[in-house]
């Protein structure tokens, strides 16, 4: 038998790798794009004043956004203590105990859906819990629907890390005489916590760069926060606002507050990455 | 070699000193007393049958090696002696099992307690995503109240009995994963036996590690084996012979011949055994 001639193979493979390469550089292309434009725009923003100072009316110089990157910081943490209890709870049942029962697939689905839910219906799933039952905006109201899009996000991603652990390790310390739930606790976990904390930290970067929940429950409130049950000013709602005003200052407040939180998330996933992604669980 | 020249009837006989092999006697049960008995012990994965009506009797502080082709329920079976298999939901056995006498297989048996006296070792090293110490600690911990001296005094016994003290002493704070493959599975027996168990399983226990190392885990077997109820499953023949007193030979679920090691090694009584030992098989 004569091989078949290479080249043809050859061709083929060639052009598959440049339009793979081609593919992957315009996305970071964009990113680029963005970020550079966020940087050049938004880095003229960042001053002392903008940390520290509130909201002035338009026009009058030295307004800050003190009181929206606390709301913000505010938010998140809240999100972050509602969802993750109960998302690492919901992942242990999904990887350890459920695994193939009727419920853990249910669960799981249900996660998954969750997951590709439109932020803004979650908005106004809790707009019509907690907003219409309490009577007015609220900071509360905010981090709940933070923290339903956070709860899928933590509970399969705590799914997925637990099933990483192989199974022998987990026989190795039943073998010892340990309890089940001593297991889970001591050996398990301990040997994912690299990758759950990770997929915790991905998604509070993914909830604290969210508007369209907020939009219908924390609101934005230009005054300093007072109380979790009135509207909290955050962030991402005052870009929204800001960046829609004809007014310049406040165009510049929108530009220094975008590169603020792009540069938070990047740090999170750079943080996520570098420090608690070194080893593989 | 030709198809004229003579063959040797067992090739690996020469592995026992041939003045030692008139000394072999023909037995089905050992002449040591047997810390486990199975009795009619049956293993099912789900619908599949993998162990049928296995009888085997291993020694008090003896090692009993198990041995077969790939599949043939060696694991299987000694998964069963600390009931190991119930992680999986859809795996069960029926028979007996006395561990001094006492069926293991009742709902009765405290399962925390069984495992406390029957430990096991892995194929591959499993050590803990914790410190070298702790690893050790870990067992303690859950079977004795002891202070901190106490625990240290017990850690460090173990580690020196599984002679691997002398590596470790500097870096006991060190993550166990750290250590060579070798070394994690010294750790490992170190771990299994701090909490004083009667008997050791070991599933393969050097498959996954290199010859040097090998070597000091059967040193080890061979020390272990004056305090210790061994039984170990093992694809390497030679390292069959070498550390264990007894042998038992399984073949698609059902052990097929037991007999003194010496024995089942030079004058096997049946075929399948011979053919399987002189590599003609599995």
């Amino acid at each position: 038998m004569i091989p078949r001639p290479a080249t043809g193979r050859r061709i083929v493979n060639l052009l598959v790798s440049v339009a793979a390469s081609l593919a992957a550089l315009s996305g970071i292309f964009i990113l680029l794009w963005i970020t550079l434009m966020l940087a050049y725009k938004g880095l003229p923003a960042l001053n002392l004043g903008f940390f520290l100072n509130m909201p002035t009316p338009p026009m009058v110089p030295g307004g800050g956004l003190a009181n929206a990157i606390l709301g913000t910081l505010l938010l998140t943490v809240l999100a972050t203590f509602m969802a993750v209890p109960i998302g690492l709870l919901s992942g242990i049942c999904l990887g350890e105990f459920g695994q193939q029962s009727r419920l853990a697939d249910f669960c799981r689905f249900t996660a998954n859906v969750l997951t590709g839910m439109p932020s803004i219906i979650v908005g106004i799933f809790v707009y019509g819990l907690l907003v219409l039952t309490i009577g007015n905006f609220s900071g509360l109201a905010g981090a709940v629907a933070l923290a339903i899009i956070m709860l899928p996000v933590v509970a399969r991603t705590t799914e997925d890390m637990l099933r990483l652990v192989p199974d022998p390790l987990r026989e190795a310390a039943l073998a010892m005489g340990a309890p089940r739930w001593r297991v889970t606790l001591s050996i398990v976990f301990r040997a994912a916590r690299t990758g759950i904390m990770t997929g915790i930290l991905l998604g509070v970067a993914r909830v604290s760069g969210e508007t369209a929940p907020l939009l219908f429950t924390a609101l934005n409130s230009p005054y300093m926060i007072s109380s979790l049950f009135h509207p909290m000013p955050n962030l991402t709602v005052t870009i929204y606002n800001y960046a829609m005003s004809p007014y310049a200052d406040w165009q510049q407040l929108a530009w220094g507050a975008s590169l603020l939180i792009t540069a938070a998330v990047l740090a999170l996933n750079l943080l996520a990455r570098f420090v608690f992604g070194e080893k593989k669980p | 070699m030709t198809a004229t020249q003579p063959k040797e009837k067992y090739p690996n006989a020469s592995l026992i000193k041939s003045a030692e092999i008139a000394e072999v006697i023909r037995e089905q049960k050992p002449q040591t007393a047997a810390k486990i008995s199975t009795r009619n012990l049956s293993f099912f994965y789900g619908e599949h049958q993998a162990l049928f009506d296995n009888n085997l009797d291993i020694a008090t502080n003896r090692a009993t090696a198990i041995i077969g082709p790939s599949g043939c329920g060696k694991s299987t079976h000694i998964r069963v002696y600390n009931r190991i298999f119930e992680l999986y939901g859809d795996q069960r056995a029926t028979g007996e099992v006395l561990l001094d006498g006492q069926n293991i297989l009742t709902q009765a048996i405290d399962l925390l307690e069984l495992r406390r006296r029957v430990g096991m070792i892995f194929q591959k090293p499993t050590p803990f995503p914790m410190s070298i110490f702790d690893n050790i600690a870990f067992g303690l911990k859950l079977h004795y109240k002891l202070n901190k001296s106490e625990t240290a005094d017990r850690v460090e016994d173990a580690l020196r009995k599984a002679a691997i003290w002398e590596e470790v002493k500097d870096f006991l704070h060190k993550p166990g994963t750290a250590l060579s493959g070798g070394q994690q599975q010294r750790l490992c027996i170190a771990r299994a036996i701090v909490v004083e168990p009667e008997v050791l399983l070991m599933d393969e226990p050097c498959s996954a590690i290199d010859p040097i190392a090998t070597n000091k885990i059967e040193e080890l077997i061979h020390e272990l084996k004056s305090h210790y109820t061994i039984a170990i499953v093992t694809h390497n023949m030679q390292q069959a012979a070498r550390v264990s007193d007894y042998t038992a030979f399984f073949f698609e679920g059902r052990i097929i011949e037991f007999g003194n090691t010496k024995q089942i090694f030079t004058n096997p009584a049946v075929k399948q055994t011979e053919e399987y030992i002189t590599g003609r098989f599995g």
